[in-house]
């Protein structure tokens, strides 16, 4: 073990110490009916028993048994009540870093109504605190903390990636006042973005700002914070978590723009719009909506026009699952494809009901789980492939970098756009 | 009172007591504080999580596992109708022989769920690796529990014995995971405060999916 007793104890306080009702009724409901088996990609694709997201929901009862309840300390072998101890810190790391991707859709079918990725979540803050969070994860959000955004990407070559797409824009809508504008105030818009786009997918901002263009939004990017991301949600360290969504808090303050919208980014918006006020124990004084949202309202308010015979190629739709089933964003991304897209359709299932790429839960960062993680990603493989179609559209970064990677190793000859992108494609400029 | 009604009315209180602990120490611990904001519906959500969430066409715990899904609802049903039995049993309470009839065929069936889900428990790897005793004995003891009401149904000299074993329940079921009898029911609550704050659930049906 890395540490001593102290931090031992710092994680069963976690537990032991825990005012947190959600939290005590999940670590006493499951009935070990192994029902939920079956809605893991882990256990569906490897078989492997282990997975069962009760068996990960239980290694952090057990604990939970064996600190803090009667049977538990005076009968432990009665619950399997277990000691903390190096053997079961490792299967920690192990089930809850490496073989859950947060993707919630056991809680949705378990059969009593435990919320396993809560627990789960609450086992990795029990190894945050005792510092066993994985280093390539951890990296990444100690990179988010010192400098500003999670790819270290320095303000200079993001402004120069930014300042060749805006002449890009310029010659695109054949309009030399079309801008990208920077750090501006009292705008209707901060919008965010994933690092990924400045630095391996700059397109996907090309196509935010012709949407914007389209729209005539007063909007602007930041150069200090505009990273939508918080990995911090990830290793559920709250309080590198705080200081995260607080920056981007105190951006929107500063600049005082209307609303916060968040990238295309399933964790990202989970973290900034349902996470965020709950580790800063504040309600926001602004409005954050996804861009999901936003091209939604653009279309349905006729501020943009579509022409969906720009998109011919049949498009079926990713869920993420932050976004869907964790952020409720359900219907907006089928309405924006129905008006952008000629030939779009579903998988099976969708929806609440979708399956994770196999990305989720900072497994993309965690490079020692990546054939895991492709190995889960047979399930989505199979999913894409039934569905016949051209193009993947998907609104989440991480998402489409598992989904490049899924298509090279699948051969699946997809194409995975953002929705941006595909909005776009279909853009009919007045 | 007889020794026996006794005893299990004894076991009876501790076991309410310490469930009441519990269900006090929840409401102590105060409803979800969320400073994000809301977008769904929490009255319906909640609702919806104690009924169309438990809708068996939408859980893959139900329709993909039907015969246990079943036999694990029966199961329940029996153990209800048992604790029901019990009071009436206590206050000697006359049931008519229709009646009488119709519990030994729930009582039946139910008795054999819970052997049935016994066995899946000892036979089945998957779910060997993720029991403990208490598992065993938690079905085990209701499981008998049932069939003693069963017995009772049939021959009322058996009643000594009857409360003995619901004594035995009653003063176990405060220990192991048979807790989940109260615990089910805040699990339900959360699950639909969470997903009715985001508006994830009620969910919508395909139509209304535009
Ligand atoms: S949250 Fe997703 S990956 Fe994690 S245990 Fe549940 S189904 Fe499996
Ligand atoms: S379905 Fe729910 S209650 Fe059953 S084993 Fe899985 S987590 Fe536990």
């Amino acid at each position: 073990m890395k540490d001593n007793n102290s931090q031992k104890h710092k994680a069963i306080k976690i537990l032991s110490e825990s005012k947190d009702n959600k939290l005590v009724t999940h670590l006493n409901s499951c009935v070990h009916c192994g029902l939920c088996a079956e809605s893991c990609i882990y256990y569906l694709t490897t078989k492997d028993e282990k997975f069962i997201p009760a068996r990960k929901v239980n290694l952090i009862s057990s604990l939970y048994q064996r600190y803090c309840t009667f049977t538990g300390k005076h009968f432990p072998f009665l619950t399997g009540a277990r000691n903390l101890n190096e053997e079961i810190i490792d299967e920690m790391v192990d089930q809850l870093f490496g073989a859950c991707t947060l993707c919630g859709r056991c809680n949705m079918h378990c059969s009593v109504g435990v919320d396993i990725s809560y627990v789960v979540r609450a086992g990795r803050k029990m190894l945050s605190e005792m510092g066993f969070v994985p280093a390539t994860l951890q990296s990444t959000v100690n990179a988010a903390i010192q400098t500003g955004n999670n790819m270290s990407i320095p303000v200079e070559e993001f402004t120069d990636t930014l300042s060749w797409l805006e002449e890009d824009l310029r010659d695109e809508v054949n309009d030399p006042h079309a801008s990208i504008p920077l750090n501006v105030q009292n705008t209707n818009i901060l919008y965010t973005l994933n690092p990924r786009e400045p630095k391996f997918f700059p397109l996907s901002i090309s196509a935010m700002a012709k949407i914007f263009y389209a729209a005539k939004e007063i909007w602007t990017l930041s150069t200090s914070m505009y990273d939508v991301t918080n990995y911090a949600y990830y290793t559920s360290n709250n309080n590198e978590a705080e200081v995260i969504a607080e920056r981007l808090y105190n951006e929107m303050l500063k600049l005082k723009a209307k609303r916060c919208v968040l990238a295309e980014c399933g964790h990202g918006s989970r973290a900034f719009r349902w996470e965020a006020p709950n580790y800063l124990r504040k309600s926001f004084p602004f409005e954050v909506i996804t861009s999901v949202e936003l091209l939604a309202e653009y279309i349905s308010k006729g501020r943009i026009k579509l022409d969906k015979n720009l998109n011919k190629e049949t498009i079926t739709l990713h869920d993420p699952c932050n976004l869907v089933r964790e952020g409720g964003i359900i219907e907006q991304q089928r309405y924006i494809l129905r008006n952008a897209a000629n030939n779009f359709i579903e998988m099976t299932p969708y929806g609440i009901d979708n399956f994770c790429c196999g990305g989720g839960g900072g497994q993309l960062s965690m490079s020692e789980y990546n054939e895991r993680r492709m190995k889960i990603a047979e399930i989505k493989t199979e999913q894409i492939r039934k569905t016949g179609a051209a193009i993947v559209a998907t609104p989440c970064h991480n998402c489409v970098d598992q989904l490049i990677q899924i298509d090279n190793k699948f051969k699946l000859g997809v194409k995975i756009k953002t929705l941006a992108e595909i909005v776009a494609d279909a853009i009919v400029l007045e | 009172m007889t020794y026996y009604q006794l005893i299990s009315l004894i076991a009876f209180l501790i076991c309410f007591l310490s469930l009441s602990y519990h269900f006090f120490r929840l409401v102590r611990l105060g409803l979800p504080k969320d400073y994000s904001r809301k977008t769904g519906n929490l009255k319906s959500a909640v609702t919806y999580s104690f009924t169309g969430a438990m809708n068996p066409l939408k859980k893959e715990s139900a329709y993909l596992h039907l015969p246990t899904y079943t036999a694990g609802i029966l199961y329940h049903t029996g153990t209800f109708i048992s604790i029901v039995l019990f009071f009436l049993f206590f206050f000697d309470i006359k049931l008519s022989y229709a009646l009488r009839l119709i519990l030994i065929c729930v009582m039946i069936v139910s008795g054999i769920s819970g052997i049935g889900i016994f066995i899946k428990r000892t036979m089945t790897k998957k779910l060997r690796l993720l029991s403990n005793p208490d598992d065993y004995i938690s079905n085990l003891i209701v499981t008998v529990f049932q069939i003693f009401t069963l017995i009772v149904l049939f021959q009322e000299s058996f009643i000594p014995y009857y409360f003995i074993c619901a004594a035995l329940l009653f003063l176990y079921l405060p220990l192991g995971k048979l807790k989940h009898s109260l615990y089910f029911f805040a699990a339900r609550y959360h699950l639909g405060f969470y997903y009715g704050w985001r508006r994830v659930w009620p969910v919508k049906s395909n139509k209304q999916i535009k």
